[in-house]
């Protein structure tokens, strides 16, 4: 476990004056910071028009100042001209929301994967402030020239060749996935993924189904790379992913940096989507419509569940009122407790309802050592119904296309062979 | 509910050949159920702003019924409510996957109509 030294920090916000106020962003801020190990100081909001070269007002900025903190975190986005005139007018640390979110990202980053996506990321987001404070120090000097330093120019590009270099590697690792994700397939196997706003319960409700034991925490962003483990239930098996947390206002480069995790969500079957159901009702429909935004930005075409999740906390009316709430934004809504392992049946069910459905093949398959072994893979594979033992073994069996082209393709004897194949009466998605 | 989207918002021969498209859908929250009606509005203008785009998607939406929903984007990222000030009914921007496939299927017709339109005035 990585331990964080405590360092101090001050939190600012500045809310536009024409839209009411967000107490709830500053909560959301503080409980970043405080997941990337800072003690708060304060926390200063503003009600304000957009300050061009220092996003708060100065008076609100100098008041951070003095209660000395080791950084200055800013809700909104710093531009870089903002950062370049806020460090030089108070002579401060200061970081953004972004930053922050690559901070605790940097933190827990533990696979190389991982971190390669959150270099990457970082690179993204710092190139274009590496490019204007060089261009705006260069104003007045010229470092390098006619003397044996470079010029400043290279450091950008020097950052464009690594972000090129970066992405190429994380081509490889998606790549990689694409096949992995492929080859599950071909085994016969379903895969379902968990997508949710960042602390909604993802990983509590993947240990609860897959009896495993990943990190659960009642943070932000404890879950980076993704785990895949098997869902044995009596409706249906399938393989489910617990995935990173999306976050309101997800800048573009860094949904690009995690595509690769992204692309678990992309290409599954089915999609969970939690939802923190104790949240109050706009919140709730906030942090949807964030979800909602970031499964748009990924490209994603699977069905969804809704699986409402923390109802012990709640109330039947309230849970029954906060749906009423939400209900254009959750599709196929199920209520759940992950804690207490409340309508987890339900939801198995609604999975098994919603996967696609599977075909019933007759396969013929040598009587011998070969055939017995090919059998014995059908069995892990599929649902097997009926066999039958003769000149040769007749399968009928219940299963995922690929896996029968699958074995067609890969067995080169000749004596199995597909008898007949038909899609089931069940329902699809 | 009333998907709406424009295509052309860029100069041809110093004049914006604008295609606005409408289509009438009934959605979940994640994906489009039914189309029920459309309608395409074609529009040459000299110059373009909020007034020439509202003017357009009214023209548009008159006669269909429903929450009328369009991209940020189009409409200058103007507030909602002064959207529905200036449309006189029931708008929104998308929220929903639903929403936005509605808006996407209501680019596509734009798209094809304004292609449909350019081929025309070339003959």
């Amino acid at each position: 476990m990585i331990t964080m030294t405590t360092k101090t920090a001050v939190l600012l916000m500045r809310d536009d004056p024409k839209e009411p106020p967000r107490p709830q962003k500053m909560e959301e801020l503080r409980g970043m910071a405080e997941s990337a190990g800072y003690a708060i100081l304060a926390e200063i909001s503003q009600q304000k028009s957009r300050d061009r070269r220092f996003q708060l007002g100065k008076g609100k900025i100098a008041q951070a100042v003095a209660y000395n903190p080791d950084k200055l975190i800013f809700y909104n986005p710093l531009s870089p001209g903002q950062v370049y005139n806020i460090s030089k007018e108070f002579g401060q640390t200061i970081i953004d929301r972004f930053n922050l979110i690559l901070e605790i990202f940097a933190y827990r980053a533990s696979s190389k994967e991982a971190k390669l996506q959150v270099e990457l990321a970082r690179l993204s987001y710092e190139a274009p402030f590496v490019r204007v404070m060089e261009s705006l120090r260069k104003l007045s000097e010229k470092p390098g020239y006619r003397g044996s330093g470079s010029y400043d120019v290279s450091m950008y590009r020097d950052i464009k060749g690594r972000m090129a270099k970066i992405r190429s590697e994380l081509k490889n690792v998606e790549i990689t996935g694409q096949v992995r994700r492929q080859r599950r397939r071909d085994l016969g196997f379903d895969l379902v993924a968990l997508a949710g706003y960042t602390n909604a319960g993802k990983s509590t409700l993947f240990n609860v189904l897959t009896e495993e034991t990943v990190m659960a925490k009642d943070q932000p962003f404890t879950t980076l790379s993704p785990t895949t483990r098997a869902v044995n239930s009596k409706e249906r098996s399938f393989l489910l992913t617990d995935t990173v947390g999306f976050i309101d206002d997800l800048p573009l480069f860094l949904i690009k940096a995690f595509r690769s995790t992204l692309a678990e969500i992309v290409q599954a079957d089915l999609v969970l989507l939690v939802v923190d159901l104790s949240d109050p009702p706009q919140i709730l429909r906030d942090k949807l419509i964030a979800c909602h935004d970031a499964l748009w930005d990924c490209g994603n075409y699977a069905p969804i569940i809704s699986v409402l999740n923390k109802v012990d906390t709640l109330t039947e009316e309230e849970v029954a009122y906060r749906k009423s709430q939400i209900q254009d934004l959750s599709p196929n809504p199920v209520v759940i407790s992950a804690k207490d392992k409340r309508g987890l049946s339900d939801l198995l069910n609604l999975i098994s309802n919603k996967l696609p459905p599977l075909k019933e093949f007759e396969i013929s398959l040598p009587n011998n050592e070969d055939g017995m072994s090919q059998l014995s893979r059908l069995y892990q594979a599929a649902e097997v119904m009926n066999v039958q033992y003769g000149e040769a073994i007749v399968v009928q069996l219940k299963g995922r296309e690929e896996m029968a082209t699958r074995l067609l393709k890969r067995s080169n004897s000749k004596d199995i062979s597909l008898i007949s194949g038909m899609v089931s009466g069940e329902e699809g998605p | 509910m009333v998907a709406v989207d424009i295509s052309g918002r860029h100069t041809v021969n110093r004049r914006y050949l604008m295609v606005c498209a409408a289509v009438v859908v009934k959605i979940s929250p994640e994906s489009i159920e039914k189309i029920y009606d459309m309608k395409l509005v074609p529009q040459v203008s000299e110059s373009i702003d909020l007034d020439v785009v509202v003017t357009l998607i009214e023209k548009a939406v008159r006669g269909l019924s429903g929450v009328v929903i369009a991209e940020k984007g189009d409409l200058y990222n103007q507030e909602r409510w002064k959207i529905e000030c200036i449309l006189s009914r029931q708008f929104k921007y998308p929220e929903s996957l639903g929403e936005r496939r509605a808006i996407e299927f209501a680019h596509h017709a734009s798209f094809a109509g304004r292609n449909l339109m350019l081929d025309l005035l070339k003959r």
